[in-house]
């Protein structure tokens, strides 16, 4: 199982495959990231490896969005994970 | 590293956030986004709009412009002929400001004209070429003078727009008094002789004699027996003491201009010698100095250097304005000599003292070149009228 980690971590080091989320005052950048399943002023669901952001707030609104990356922003006034 | 071209597209659609998840379904990056109310801006790369072109056909999308170096070049490029005029335009005006179009020669002698333009030639001053600065003109001026010195006697070159006037006073030659058959030395004023150099003729006065103006002094006429034997034309330096009386009023009351140092740029503009100041001039009591920058016929573009002063008022002493009055009577009449002559005396005559005025009457002797050449007019048959020759 030790084994198994080591192995998925170097993977996720070396092809970058963790992914992460980083919350700021009126934005949300998310990191690899799989799909934009939802997207409205007030609803925002994003699919990850394994799991899905559900992010609520006001106004919220894609800023920048790469095939890895997006920046959200708004009033955000929830971020829920739900793993699958 | 390969700079991908990055562009800003708009594209018609109602719903931000369905195009929004679509482009986020076919891979598009988008860098930065607008909403508008009937369509959306989106700032991407050339390929995803190439992408976008092809996948997302129920969208119309217009490339709405570049950012960074490109977007310059848009500019450019939409503008170009404006930006071609402007440039034009730049040239134009340097070289209108710039470049000799005609030359104009103020000289009524065709043959100083012609010599002029050949020594302006010479110097490198030709039309269409470019203009000289002032240090170069006055070391060109400088020169012309010198290389002729016995044909020109001044010269002046002066830019007015594209046009280089030349103002050239050729050198009289003194005419020469031998030419005369007959002629007259006459006093130009009343004077007694003080010197008599006698060249040519034959002297009617003597030193200390007194001479009224018109008076001939040397006769060119030869006489023996009253019987003309020559004539001839009289040539002397003849001095005396002249007597001038000059009455002046000074006043004890002197206003005298200080500048205080402080200076202000302005420009004006001149149309039809009508001037309008570009900035308002805050300084009340002020000297201008005027540089012509542009001018072209009637329109001047000027920058002016307005220089503040203040009145000093200065109340002069008896003394002092006695002293005033004295050296400007000199003056005045130091204004009519020459080199050789001189002022031989200066006596105040009469003083009055008001209230706020001097009155000096003063005598002033000088000595001075009182002769002038009178020329004989000759009559046919001299011989048999000899005393219609004078």
């Amino acid at each position: 199982m030790k084994n198994l980690n080591f192995r998925d971590s170097f993977k996720s080091f070396l092809y970058d495959l963790e992914n992460f989320i980083t919350i700021y005052e009126n934005h949300l950048h998310v990191f690899n990231y799989k799909k934009l399943n939802k997207l409205s002023d007030k609803e925002i669901i994003i699919s990850l490896e394994g799991k899905k952001i559900i992010i609520t707030g006001n106004n919220l609104k894609i800023k920048q969005m790469t095939k890895q990356e997006l920046l959200i922003n708004g009033t955000i006034m929830k971020v829920e994970f739900n793993y699958e | 590293m390969n700079r991908e071209k990055i562009i800003w597209i708009k594209i018609d659609a109602q719903s931000y956030y369905n195009l929004l998840i679509k482009l986020n379904d076919i891979g598009v990056t988008v860098y930065d986004n607008k909403k508008n109310k009937n369509d959306i801006l989106i700032k991407t790369s050339y390929s995803d709009y190439k992408k976008i072109k092809k996948y997302l056909v129920s969208y119309k999308t217009e490339i709405i412009g570049n950012s960074g170096f490109r977007k310059i070049l848009d500019i450019i490029k939409k503008y170009i002929f404006f930006s071609v005029g402007v440039i034009l335009s730049i040239i134009l005006l340097f070289l209108v400001n710039n470049l000799i179009f005609k030359i104009e020669i103020k000289s009524p002698n065709k043959n100083v004209q012609k010599l002029v333009m050949k020594e302006l030639e010479k110097n490198g001053i030709k039309k269409l070429t470019l203009k000289k600065k002032h240090s170069e003109i006055e070391k060109i001026v400088n020169k012309i003078l010198n290389d002729n010195k016995n044909t020109l006697e001044w010269l002046e070159i002066k830019y007015s727009g594209l046009v280089l006037i030349v103002n050239v006073t050729e050198k009289t030659v003194k005419e020469e008094t031998t030419n005369y058959k007959n002629c007259n030395i006459i006093a130009s004023t009343d004077a007694k002789i003080t010197s008599l150099n006698i060249y040519r003729g034959v002297a009617l006065k003597e030193i200390n004699d007194y001479v009224l103006k018109g008076d001939i002094i040397l006769s060119g006429t030869i006489t023996h027996n009253e019987e003309i034997k020559n004539t001839v034309c009289a040539s002397g330096e003849i001095y005396g003491e002249v007597w001038y009386t000059v009455n002046i009023t000074v006043p004890f009351k002197e206003v005298k201009t200080k500048y205080t140092g402080k200076n202000r740029y302005n420009f004006n503009v001149v149309i039809n010698e009508n001037k309008f100041p570009i900035f308002k001039s805050r300084i009340k009591n002020k000297k201008e100095e005027i540089t012509n920058l542009y001018k072209l016929n009637d329109f001047e573009i000027n920058l002016v250097k307005e220089k503040e002063y203040i009145l000093d008022t200065n109340y002069l002493t008896e003394e002092e304005a006695y002293n005033k009055g004295l050296k400007l009577a000199l003056e005045k009449i130091k204004l009519t000599l020459d080199e050789e002559e001189e002022i031989l005396l200066k006596k105040v005559l009469k003083k009055e003292v008001n209230d706020s005025t001097i009155y000096l009457e003063i005598f002033i002797v000088t000595k001075e070149n009182i002769g002038i050449l009178d020329k004989v007019e000759e009559v046919p048959n001299v011989q048999s009228n000899p005393e219609s020759v004078q």
